[in-house]
This record gives structure tokens, C-alpha cells and sequence, in this order.
């Protein structure tokens, strides 16, 4: 902590100086034509042109828009049936989506409020009207009621290299924020709110229904939006604001410009209080702009520190962010289901006003969604079948920068004498559910929601750091970066992600990824047994001698309780300071050490660097000979002192 | 207007003058907490004594730590509860007893003799019961109340413009549920000095007329109550801040801290029982007394006093 302070006493005297004050309406910038200010050449393959129209009717929480896609067919074959998403409909009752949350919260009832459709008005193809063509399909499920995703096929196939033009009329109906998307009070979180093409993706089209544990996969373009809404409201969205004009009639049309992104989301409320920064990295300048709630303003350079020493920790790690702009967001209280959420270039965080600063929640949450733009965003992997890779791998990274800013021990809590390590926070989630599911699993298909949480974020994050052991923290760091420069603009898979990582650690990890990727064993090492006995036991009255002089018999012997067979370490040290290191491989299900010494077991420790997070056990790595009673003695008075208060209280009675 | 400040000094004599029952008192809440404790230390001890990852709990306070330990199947501390909610009630039942007795040397404020006293704890101990009954009903629109506000605040914190609305619903809300609940107690604690005082045997009566006085004579009454229970929580609140200050490593220092404010707390609840008493004889039994001093000649009503002594010789 105290190596941190100096960098955090620089990094709050730079806010403070950069600070640029609170904007009381959003700023129109300069109108550019959309595509002349990015890259000359673009970053992805851009397979999607999306170009929006939109109508916000703010106090009806609707949007009537029209959609033109222009889609570029890169799949080497002539395609004529193309899926959309229309993941709106899955806030309906009978939905797949509504069907998995009861059934993994049996007590989980339906709030009308929470009613959410979107509605194909027209869809033209290649000059056609193919409006009666769409039929709703279920290819994960078969449900008849779930309406996430439609199919049309075209008159005539488009063949490869060719494009084809989608013209789509929509009306959306917002519901109260229950997942991610909708309204609360005058806020709007407009995300996966347009019908969205499906990927073609492993010589096949890719287009799940939506689904209770799972988030999304799109295909990389460019998007041009033009909400028109109520000139009061403050909007943010996806990419960057390029006009902004005022009409006769009171309301404004925003335009936003997005490239190299695969989708866009927006926001608007009219309360929102606006702050603006920057960060340079090494692409060049970002904008960042934070959309904060008014009772939240005293949290804003709590959030803006923490994204940029997020943003200054991932370029420096592993790579640069390319786009112009961040967009921070800030959901109101009672809309907080739109918390923690990332979109390309526009992330929403979770602020509470009462936020102790040793507390770290906002910055977990704005440092983890940051961390999506490079996991999920830029390296657009697919969040139905491998959440891990977005959502593990972003655990892990985020973990690691707030470890660097905070101290490992204390980056999750550090607030009234209680710590805590965010590595352990999530080490604590990954045992809840370590044997439920293998982490290469489709995120609709784990046990429950619970366990889909455990083992996407929290196990991924474990075998990671568990495998910084194996092939160095470094190596690991080296090959993420590889990874992301690799990846980047496209939709890798598993394969991808653990080939990389043999390839830039160059060493064979197959034996680690079956068990920690592919397999649900548990891996749990104990101190089964140990400690120290006189050799000449059999001698009833032993003669007298000097305490270095008596030769004692130390056996420790080691077991692995769990089927995950891994290598560790084994620290021996006895009471005349001499230390004795194991390297057991796991193999066998036990391994016994017997030591003949002049001196007495200390103590046995398996893992003594505390390097193997996997390990779903830690008090049973270790056996200390004489015991140590503090932490017994410190939760007994703790525990006495409450049985005492809830004696007096009850007696209040009396 | 009586001398409220001579009430509080006087009750507070009284306490420190018969300490013996505060001392007894805590000793007793200790060690039947402390009963209720072993199987959680024996449990811990299991795992932790032997483990050099418990130091993290006992270095500091490391939060994973603590519930990695909560967790652990051999130990499993949230099925320790129940054990030491048992004897949280057995000292519930306690006091009960002790009630009559406690009020009885506050009334009198002299030494009882051990007999006397416990003469009087079981002599007024099934009065208590059912004035208990009477309190238990009492407290259920309450609490319904107090329900009804934090269903409320949830409402408001969750869908009210004003952010912080619901907050301070909560607590405005919840403040005044805790005010109503000292009334009630001020109430209760009435019926109870005026049970003994009058040696009452219609527990109905002595809530009527305990109800009559207390709201005859409320706010006099409830600054009384009122002043102690604040310098009862500042006392809790400031042990609680110098025990966030202990390094985690004085688990003595800091379980001294904790006991000390427990002590404190018992002394304060002693302390308003102790005033009302000193509040319901200079009301009542004082000017009877003079009366008698004055004019020896005429024969005085029978003493309320003397006759609760009664009861219980």
C-alpha cells in the first residue's frame, strides 16, 4: 500500500489539475463526416454498415427507428438465410430468457413493468419486401414462445464478396431495466435495442437466443445512429457524438459515428451531470466522458481516476485502445440492473453515494468494464459459447491492475481494519461452484446462473493466476498481449486463447487446460499428517542430553484430496532454522517426507508462496507444530462479545 | 417540575451504591456467552490452530480469510448460532428473575441480604411473566410499524426521484420507531416500579396505571430516559472507535474495549431503571413520608413502601 501512496497523491494532483468542471448540457463537437477522422485503414473487416434513424418518445419509453445494413459476405459461400437478434422480446414472460431466471430463482415472480418488445415493422432485401417471410426460430432450445431471434431468406443467395442491403422499419417498447437494457424513471439505457445479423462464424451461422446467463456476439463494422430525442435529454452513446441539432419541435437529433465496433448502445436522461478528461496512451489521445447521476458528483474522480489507471495499465500491458472516446456511465438508483455493463467505447458502472473510499466496488466495477474493451470488445470473441474468454480472462486483468494500484491483499476492501484481496474475493466465488461446471462450457448450459458466474469469471481468473506459477507472471502477460494483438477486430476462439499461450510460454500446457479448462476436478492439497518424534522412542528413560543433540524422526506426509493433479511445493522448517524444499509432481494420491534431524517440525507448508489458486482449501496447506491460537482467540471474542449483545438486547425485554 | 438532574445523579448513586448487581449481572451475561462460545472456539481451533493461513485473522482481519473459516465444514458458524441464541434466551430468563430483586434494592436503596433479594426476584418473577405478555402485544404494531417503514424506504430508495429520500426515510423512520420503543419501555419499566412500590398484583392494573403516569408525566420522564441512552450509545460508539484503532494483533486490549462497553451499556439500562425509581418516590412516597414527620399524631395511609416490604420479608 505504502509503495502505492506516491502514485496515488500524483494521480489525484493531476486530476485536480485537469479536472475540467461539470457541463451542464452535453456539447455539440464540430460535425465531421463519418469515416474521414479514424484510421485510414480500417481496423476489422467491417462486415456490417449499420446506419440507424431513430425517434426516441422518452415519456412513452419507445423508439421508432429504421435500420439500413449494409452486410459485406466474407463467408466464402453463397448465403440466402441470414438470423437477426431481437433480444428486447426476451423481457416477455414465456421467453427462454424469462423461463431460465425462474428457473434458477424459484421465487422469481413477473413484474409487468419489466415488458419489453421489439416489433419488425417492415424488412426489405435486395429491393424486396420480405415482411411476411420472417419466422421466429429457437435453435438453442426449441421454444415456440421465445421471439430473440428471426430468420429470412432471401430471393436469391448473395455471393460471396458481394453485399446486400437490409432495410428494417422497428418499434421498440422499453421496460423497466431488468437486464442490462430499458428505462428507470428518466433514464434510459437504449442497449441491444435494434435487430442485429447474426455471425457467420466456424462455417456456420452463430445466432443464439437470448438467454438468462449469457451476453452477446456480433460481427465488427461501422455504425452511424442518429437519435432523434427531447432537447433536454443528455445522451452518450457508442463512438463519438458528431452533431447535434436543434429542432422546432423540441426535440434534437444526436449523431453518432462508431467504426470498428460490433455493437451500439446509448443512454440518455435528462439529470445527467457530464465530466470530460482525457487519457494518451499510446494511440494517441481518449476522450473520456463520464455521465454521472447529480447526487453522484462527489464519486466522479473516483471514477475517472480509476478508468484512466485502468486505460494506462492495459496499454502498457497489453496493447493499445484505438478509439477516440470512452464513454463512462453512471446508472440512478433503482436502475441499477444497467450497472457493470460494457458496450464498445461506452461502459456503465455502479456508483452508490454512500460509497466508503475503502471500498472498492466502483472501481472494480469501472476497471472490470474498461477491461471488456479489450476483452469483448476489440477481441470480439463469442460470449454465448465462450464466456470465459471475455469474461475470465477480464477478471483476471482487472484483478491485476487493481492489485498494482492497491496491493494485492487489500485491493477489494481495505475499510475499517477489515482487508481484503480481490484475488481472494474472487477465489471465494470459484469454490462455491469448483466442481459444478468445466470452464469451456456454452454459457446457457452451466448448472445455474450461480455457477455460470463462478467459473466464467471467477475459476478462469483462478487458473490463470494459478498458471502464473507454471509459466511466470510475465510469460502469462506476454502472451495475453500476444493474444490481443493477434485477435484484435476478430471473433477467436478457446483454441486460440490456450494455443497462444502454449506458443509464447513455449511450453506444452495441455496436461493444465484439460483439468482447469476442459475438466470440472477439484484441486485440493493437504498436510495430512506431520510431525516429530524421538528416534530412540523404544528407550523408556532416554538419557539426558542437549537439545541439539537428540535426533528426532519428522515425517509430513502430503495428500491430495481432489482429483486435479498439479505440482507443488512443499516447505519444511524445524526449530533450528534449517528449511527443507519438496517438489512433489501430484501424481500419486500421497507422498510422505521423513527427515532424521537434530531438531523439531516447525512447520509444513504445501504451496508456501500462496501461488496456487485453484487450491480450494488453504487452511489445509499448512500444519504448524505448536499451535497457533490467534485467530481462535480473536473470533471466540468476537463471537462472545455478540452472544453478550444479543443477550442485552433481548433483555430490553425485561 | 422536579429536579431532573438530581433524579439522574441520584439513579446513578444508586447503581454505584449497589453495584454488586451491575458487576453480578454482566458476570452472569459473560459467562453464559461464554458457553455459548466454546463450540464455536473448539471448531475454529480445529482448523486454525494448526494452520499458517489463520494468521491472516490473526494479523489483521482478512475478510476471505474469515468467511474461507465460517465456511469450512468443520467449522460452520452460522450452525453455531442457534447454540448461543440458547443462551442468550437462558440470560433473558435470567434477568427476568433478577428484575424484582434489582428493583427492590433501588427502592429501598439498601443492601439486601441475599435472601431478601432473592425473595423478591421470585416473588414478582411470574408478575413479570405477564407483564411481558402485555409488553409482546404492545410491541407488535410496532414493529409492524417499523416493518411498514423500511418496506417503504426500499420503495423510495429504489424508485423516488430524490435519491437519498429513501435513506433518510429509513432513518427519520426507524428514529422514531426507536423513540416509540423507549416510550414503551419508560412505560413498562413505570408499571414495573409501581408493581413493586405498591406490591401490585393485577399486572393489567399496573400497566393501566403506569400508562397514566408516564403520560401524565412524559416528558419529564422521557428526558430522563432520553439523556441515558444517548450517553449509552456514545459510550457503545465510542468503544467501537477505539476499537477500530487497536492493532489487530491485541485481541486482549481490543476484548477488554468491547467488555468495557458492555459494561457501560448494562450500567446505562440499570441507570434508567434505577432513576425511575428515584423519580416514582419523590412523586409518590415522598410527601407521605414528610406527612407522617410532621404530624406524628395522625395516623398515615398505609405506605405503599412498607407494605411491598411486606410482600417480600
Amino acid at each position: 500500500m505504502s509503495r502505492c501512496t506516491p502514485v496515488l497523491l500524483l494521480s489525484a494532483a493531476v486530476i485536480f489539475i485537469t479536472y475540467t468542471c461539470c457541463e451542464a448540457h452535453a456539447q455539440a463537437t464540430p460535425a465531421t463526416e463519418p469515416g474521414t477522422s479514424a484510421a485510414p485503414k480500417p481496423l476489422s473487416e467491417r462486415v456490417v454498415d449499420y446506419q440507424i434513424d431513430a425517434r426516441v418518445d422518452a415519456r412513452k419509453k419507445t423508439i421508432d427507428a429504421t435500420e439500413t445494413l449494409t452486410y459485406r459476405n466474407l463467408t466464402g459461400q453463397p448465403q440466402d438465410t441470414f438470423p437477426f437478434h431481437l433480444y428486447l422480446n426476451a423481457f416477455q414472460p414465456q421467453s427462454t430468457f424469462m423461463r431460465e431466471v425462474r428457473r434458477n430463482h424459484p421465487n422469481f415472480d413477473w413484474h409487468g413493468e419489466n415488458y419489453a418488445s421489439a416489433e419488425i415493422k417492415s424488412f426489405e432485401a435486395a429491393g424486396g419486401d420480405l415482411t411476411s417471410q420472417i419466422h421466429f426460430i429457437a435453435p438453442d432450445d426449441g421454444n415456440a414462445d421465445d421471439r430473440t431471434v428471426f430468420q429470412v431468406k432471401l430471393a436469391r443467395p448473395v455471393a460471396p464478396g458481394e453485399s446486400v442491403q437490409f432495410k428494417i422499419t422497428f418499434h421498440d417498447q422499453l421496460g423497466e431495466v431488468f437486464a442490462r437494457t430499458g428505462y428507470k424513471r428518466n433514464f434510459i439505457m437504449g442497449a441491444q435495442w435494434f435487430p442485429k445479423v447474426g455471425v457467420w462464424w466456424q462455417g456456420g451461422w452463430n445466432c443464439h437466443q437470448f438467454h438468462a446467463g449469457t451476453e452477446f456476439f456480433a460481427d465488427l463494422g461501422t455504425f452511424d445512429v442518429r437519435l432523434t430525442l427531447p432537447q433536454e435529454e443528455i445522451a452518450g452513446a457508442s463512438g463519438e457524438e458528431v452533431s447535434s441539432v436543434n429542432h422546432t419541435d423540441g426535440t434534437k437529433t444526436v449523431t453518432f459515428h462508431g467504426e470498428d465496433i460490433h455493437d451500439f448502445a446509448w443512454t440518455a436522461e435528462p439529470e445527467f451531470r457530464v465530466f470530460t478528461d482525457s487519457f494518451t496512451g499510446s494511440a494517441g489521445m481518449v476522450k473520456i466522458r463520464l455521465l454521472t447521476q447529480p447526487g453522484h458528483v462527489n464519486m466522479a474522480e473516483r471514477n475517472i481516476r480509476i478508468l484512466k489507471e485502468t486505460m494506462k495499465r492495459f496499454d502498457r500491458w497489453y496493447g493499445p485502445y484505438p478509439y477516440k472516446q470512452i464513454t463512462l456511465v453512471d446508472p440512478p438508483h433503482g436502475g441499477l440492473r444497467a450497472s457493470g455493463m460494457e458496450y464498445p467505447t461506452l461502459i456503465t458502472g455502479l456508483t452508490f453515494w454512500w460509497m466508503p473510499k475503502g471500498w472498492y466496488l466502483l472501481e472494480e466495477a469501472v476497471s472490470h468494464e474498461f477491461g471488456h474493451q479489450y476483452w469483448y470488445g476489440m477481441v470480439a470473441t463469442n460470449e454465448f459459447e465462450d464466456a470465459w474468454l471475455d469474461e475470465g480472462i477480464n477478471n483476471y486483468a482487472e484483478m491485476k491492475v487493481m492489485d498494482d494500484i492497491y496491493g494485492k491483499d487489500r485491493s477489494d476492501t481495505d475499510f475499517l481494519g477489515m482487508t481484503n484481496g480481490e484475488r481472494s474475493y474472487q477465489h471465494r466465488g470459484y469454490v462455491g461452484a469448483a466442481d459444478k461446471d468445466p470452464i469451456a462450457r456454452f454459457g446457457y448450459q452451466y448448472m445455474n446462473s450461480a455457477s455460470y458466474g463462478d467459473i466464467t469469471y471467477n475459476k478462469t481468473a483462478m487458473m490463470l493466476l494459478t498458471l502464473e506459477k507454471i509459466i511466470g507472471e510475465d510469460t502469462l502477460r506476454r502472451a495475453l498481449r500476444a493474444y490481443f494483438m493477434r485477435y484484435r477486430f476478430k471473433h477467436p476462439a478457446k483454441e486460440d486463447f490456450l494455443k497462444t499461450l502454449e506458443e509464447v510460454s513455449g511450453q506444452t500446457l495441455r496436461w493444465y487446460f484439460d483439468q482447469a479448462v476442459y475438466g470440472t476436478q477439484v484441486l485440493d492439497y493437504e498436510i495430512l499428517q506431520s510431525g516429530s518424534d524421538r528416534v530412540d522412542w523404544v528407550e523408556q528413560n532416554p538419557p539426558e542430553k542437549e537439545k541439539s543433540e537428540t535426533l528426532y524422526r519428522t515425517t509430513v506426509l502430503v495428500h491430495r484430496k481432489g482429483d486435479f493433479i498439479f505440482p507443488v511445493d512443499v516447505l519444511v522448517k524445524f526449530d533450528n532454522g534449517e528449511q527443507v524444499r519438496e517438489h512433489w509432481d501430484g501424481r500419486d494420491r500421497w507422498v510422505r517426507y521423513s527427515y532424521d534431524k537434530r531438531a523439531r517440525l516447525v512447520s509444513a507448508e504445501i504451496d508456501p508462496e500462496h501461488a496456487v489458486w485453484l487450491d480450494k482449501d488453504f487452511y489445509n496447506n499448512s500444519y504448524v507444530a505448536k499451535p497457533v491460537s490467534g485467530a481462535r482467540r480473536k473470533l471466540s471474542a468476537y463471537w462472545l462479545v455478540f452472544t453478550q449483545l444479543l443477550a442485552q438486547w433481548l433483555t430490553w425485554l425485561v | 417540575m422536579m429536579n431532573q438532574s438530581g433524579i439522574l445523579s441520584e439513579g446513578a448513586r444508586r447503581v454505584w451504591r449497589h453495584q454488586r448487581v451491575l458487576w453480578w449481572f454482566f458476570a452472569v451475561n459473560l459467562i453464559l456467552a461464554s458457553f455459548g462460545t466454546v463450540p464455536v472456539s473448539s471448531a475454529v481451533g480445529r482448523v486454525a490452530d494448526h494452520s499458517l493461513y489463520s494468521q491472516r485473522l490473526s494479523e489483521g482481519f482478512d475478510l476471505s480469510a474469515f468467511f474461507d473459516l465460517a465456511g469450512n465444514p468443520e467449522v460452520a458458524l452460522q450452525s453455531k448460532f442457534p447454540g448461543s441464541l440458547l443462551f442468550a434466551l437462558v440470560f433473558f430468563v435470567f434477568a427476568l428473575f433478577l428484575a424484582g430483586g434489582i428493583l427492590e434494592t433501588y427502592r429501598g436503596d439498601r443492601k439486601l441480604t441475599t435472601a431478601e433479594f432473592f425473595q423478591a426476584c421470585g416473588g414478582f418473577l411470574w408478575r413479570w411473566v405477564r407483564l411481558l405478555i402485555f409488553l409482546l402485544i404492545v410491541l407488535v404494531p410496532i414493529t409492524t410499524v417499523g416493518s411498514g417503514i423500511t418496506a417503504w424506504s426500499e420503495t423510495l430508495s429504489s424508485d423516488a426521484a430524490q435519491e437519498k429520500l429513501g435513506f433518510w426515510v429509513d432513518v427519520v423512520g426507524l428514529l422514531l420507531v426507536a423513540l416509540l420503543l423507549m416510550s414503551v419501555r419508560l412505560w413498562f419499566d413505570m408499571a414495573q416500579v409501581h408493581a413493586v412500590a405498591e406490591d401490585e398484583r393485577s399486572m393489567l392494573r399496573a400497566t393501566a396505571r403506569a400508562f397514566r403516569l408516564t403520560l401524565g408525566n412524559f416528558g419529564s420522564l422521557f428526558w430522563v430516559y432520553l439523556r441515558i441512552s444517548l450517553l449509552g450509545w456514545v459510550g457503545l460508539a465510542t468503544a467501537i472507535l477505539i476499537w477500530t484503532r487497536i492493532p489487530a494483533q491485541r485481541v486482549g486490549l481490543s476484548f477488554l474495549v468491547l467488555e468495557s462497553a458492555l459494561l457501560w451499556w448494562i450500567g446505562t439500562r440499570l441507570w434508567q431503571r434505577a432513576s425511575e425509581t428515584v423519580w416514582y418516590e419523590r412523586q409518590w412516597l415522598t410527601p407521605v413520608m414528610m406527612t407522617a414527620v410532621s404530624a406524628p399524631e395522625v395516623l398515615p395511609p398505609p405506605a405503599p413502601a412498607a407494605s411491598s416490604e411486606g410482600a417480600i420479608s
